[in-house]
């Protein structure tokens, strides 16, 4: 058998026969999700920063009014931070990428709904985000329901208000009365009403409108891909940290005395860790959806970013191991940049959530992309344009680190044909 | 089969290797003799490509091993010192890990691996961890992962580092058994008993270099064919000393001390020497010509066990 294949066939073996070592960082990751989960879950609000959404209101009617209202009150006030604009200023904030969102309410909007003609509200999101603007979009959806509803519920009461109100005149007592008991007995209708709501929203994105399939929010969704960028640097870590282990074991220079090339024996190793890696990703990604309910979007899409990011993990890894020498070394130094890897990748604290200045420089960390690019996928459901970014950061920084740390380590092995 | 020429080593200050120089025959027992730190592994580590020499070069049934590096590791097999093997896997795994990096596969992977497996003795044990080997078990695995591809040539670097004598007759066995059937070895030991017992040749190596080489009876020859004489008794250094000039004196504690005396004739000659000046001798013993004997003429000094 080919030798690299047997070098990589032997590491799984052995992994799985003392797979101490690689539960413990599979664990971690899940441990977090599951902690930070709880706790976000416990107290039903995010910790994130105030989502700033813009509303442009052509209509200035009171469905629009009851929109606004609504976004002020209670707990969705401490969330969204509102701020009216005219339409062509809400475009050309958004452009610039100043707030999650731009919900826009055409003209007519109220006298549509007491009409009972569609109506439509425009929801502008912003691409560099990939939860918040969901969250509005969430907000906005449950709201026009809510409007539509009410205005079934009251449509003939409306009506006759209306008539009233248009009458030039307020109502007698008696009337009032009258419309109030008519309300009473359509209330219990709502739920049928629902499903055939009037309001649509539409929705799109800056750069790339298009239809938006159907979710619904899930914390876990938010959290996991930063535990899974967690997963995949620990265990590309262990994992390649056995090229130091096997020589001081000396069962490298045994490998090493047989008819193989130093070449290969790193690509043996570093497919092995690549392999192991990946078994782990799938793993995290199964228990992601079936304990945690996370839907991860395109399949296909999923593999090429999970394929790229572990690459750029393992070649991450090769790298540094090209220059550590020994276990010591090792330990002193790996934890510090994974940390700092996934501080800045937003693993830690949610991108959303941090300081501007801290954004700006989380986009030159490779974790980032790594996060981002899996949010996508999942929350966004973006096509292969929104993550055509990612996708080329992760292959072509891990290819670049692969073969710079293939090349360093192979020189360290004796470098010998 | 394996040319040994001029090879220096040196690792930052300390010389390693002062220009090793030795053939091997084929089909030979080629034993590498010295104390620790003589450069015996750095010798073997060079044969097996896994150091390159500062100069010098080695030759494999007449391949440069810097240019046809591969199709020599290919023909050999080693042995390390310090042993190799995965602690998580067992026996029998070990052994076609091993054997696949040098192509077996199949049945034929299979029944090597069975085969050194009875020939280590190995083959109850053979499903268990290795890490719930016990030392000496763990040598005859590591012996035989040297073994499982049949190799041309077997270098053995100390195989019986740190086990009981009991034991170390039983892998001497072993090697003998399984270095058969035109296989050529080099044999590092500091073991004189293992070298006279299990070697064609010998080659004594100290502080890098090759002091002697030959058969065991041409390198006792070179001793002079002396005896090695212990003589002990209530005396002082001072006392006999004027009455040994011209023989090599060793004076390991005051009233006890060991000649290396050529021949008959010295023989007698000194110890009447002794006798006559009425020092008291307590016991005499002679010893036949000897490894030893040639070793201490050669460096001076005993090996270290
Ligand atoms: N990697 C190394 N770095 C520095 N010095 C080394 C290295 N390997 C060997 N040496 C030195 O080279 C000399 C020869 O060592 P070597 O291991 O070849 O001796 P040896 O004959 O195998 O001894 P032993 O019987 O203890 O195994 C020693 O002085 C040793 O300290
Ligand atoms: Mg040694």
């Amino acid at each position: 058998m080919n030798a690299i294949l047997l070098i990589v066939r032997n590491d799984m073996k052995r992994r799985l026969r003392s797979p101490v070592s690689i539960i413990c960082m599979f664990l971690i990751p899940l441990g977090l999700t599951l902690l930070v989960g709880l706790v976000f879950g416990r107290h039903g609000k995010v910790e994130l920063s105030h989502i700033k959404v813009l509303i442009a209101d052509d209509d200035r009617g009171f469905a629009a009014n009851f929109l606004k209202q609504g976004m002020k009150q209670g707990k969705l006030a401490e969330l969204i931070d509102l701020v009216e604009v005219d339409p062509a200023e809400g475009r050309s904030l958004m452009d610039r990428g100043k707030a999650s969102a731009l919900i826009e309410i055409p003209k007519g909007f109220t006298a549509n709904i007491l009409d009972r003609k569609p109506a439509e509200i425009a929801l502008v999101k912003n691409p560099q985000e990939s939860f918040l603007p969901l969250i509005v979009e969430e907000i906005t959806e449950t709201m026009a329901v809510m409007i539509d509803g009410a205005a079934q519920i009251f449509e003939e009461p409306i009506g006759e208000a209306r008539g009233m109100l248009t009458g030039g005149r307020w109502p007698e007592a008696a009337e009032l009365a009258g419309l109030l008991a008519e309300t009473k007995p359509r209330i219990a209708l709502v739920k049928g009403y629902l499903s055939d709501t009037l309001i649509s929203i539409g929705s799109e994105t800056v750069s790339a409108p298009g239809a938006e399939p159907e979710r619904t929010l899930n914390f876990f969704a938010l959290i996991m891909p930063g535990s899974i960028l967690i997963g995949l640097l620990f265990i590309s870590e262990i994992t390649m940290r056995d090229i130091l282990r096997e020589r001081e074991a000396g069962t490298l220079a045994r490998i090493l005395a047989g008819p193989v090339q130093s070449g290969r024996v790193v690509a043996g190793k570093m497919l092995s860790s690549f392999a192991i890696t990946l078994v782990a990703c799938a793993l995290l990604i199964a228990i992601g959806r079936l304990a945690f309910g996370i839907a991860w979007g395109s399949p296909l899409k999923l593999l090429a970013h999970v394929v790229g990011s572990i690459l750029l993990c393992v070649g991450l890894m090769a790298f540094f191991y090209g220059f550590i020498r020994s276990e010591r070394v090792a330990d002193a130094m790996l934890p510090v940049v994974i940390i700092v890897l996934c501080i800045f990748g937003g693993a830690m604290i949610p991108f959303e959530a941090m300081s501007p200045a801290m954004q700006r420089a989380a986009v030159f960390s490779p974790s980032f992309w790594v996060i981002d690019g899996l949010k996508r996928i999942s929350i966004e459901r973006t096509d292969w344009g929104g993550i055509a970014p990612h996708l080329a950061i992760v292959y072509g920084l891990g290819a670049l680190t692969s073969l710079a740390g293939a090349a360093k380590l192979r020189g360290k092995l004796g470098g010998r044909g | 089969m394996i040319e040994v020429r001029e090879l220096v080593k040196s690792f930052g200050d300390i010389r390693a290797l002062g220009g090793v120089d030795f053939t091997v025959r084929e089909g030979e027992i080629f034993g590498l003799l010295g104390p620790n730190g003589a450069g015996k592994t750095t010798t073997i580590s060079i044969i097996a490509g896994l150091l390159s020499a500062d100069s010098g070069s080695v030759r494999v049934s007449g391949m440069d091993i810097r240019r046809d590096g591969r199709r020599v590791r290919r023909m050999l097999g080693v042995v390390p010192q310090d042993i190799a093997l995965y602690e998580e896997l067992s026996g029998r795994e070990n052994l076609r890990f091993w054997g696949g990096l040098y192509g077996l596969s199949g049945k034929r992977l299979h029944d090597e691996a069975d085969r050194v497996l009875e020939l280590v003795g190995l083959t109850d044990r053979a499903d268990d961890a290795v890490r719930e080997y016990s030392g000496g078990m763990k040598r005859r695995l590591n012996l035989s992962a040297g073994l499982i591809h049949r190799p041309k040539v077997i270098l053995l670097d100390e195989p019986t580092l740190g086990i009981d004598p009991q034991a170390r007759l039983n892998i001497l066995d072993i090697i003998r058994d399984g270095v058969s059937g035109g296989m050529t070895a080099i044999y590092t030991t500091h073991y004189l008993e293992e070298a006279e017992k299990l070697c064609d040749r010998i080659a004594i190596v100290d502080h890098g270099k090759i002091l002697a080489q030959g058969t065991l009876k041409e390198l006792v020859k070179l001793a002079g064919e002396g005896n090695i004489v212990t003589v002990s008794g209530a005396f002082s250094r001072e006392q006999v000393n004027p009455l040994l000039k011209g023989v090599v004196v060793e004076h390991l504690e005051n009233g006890s001390l060991r000649m290396l005396i050529p021949g008959q004739a010295e023989l007698s000659g000194a110890l009447g020497r002794l006798f006559s000046a009425g020092i008291p001798i307590g016991e005499v013993s002679i010893q036949e010509p000897s490894l030893e004997g040639v070793f201490i003429k050669l460096t001076g000094r005993e090996l270290r066990d």
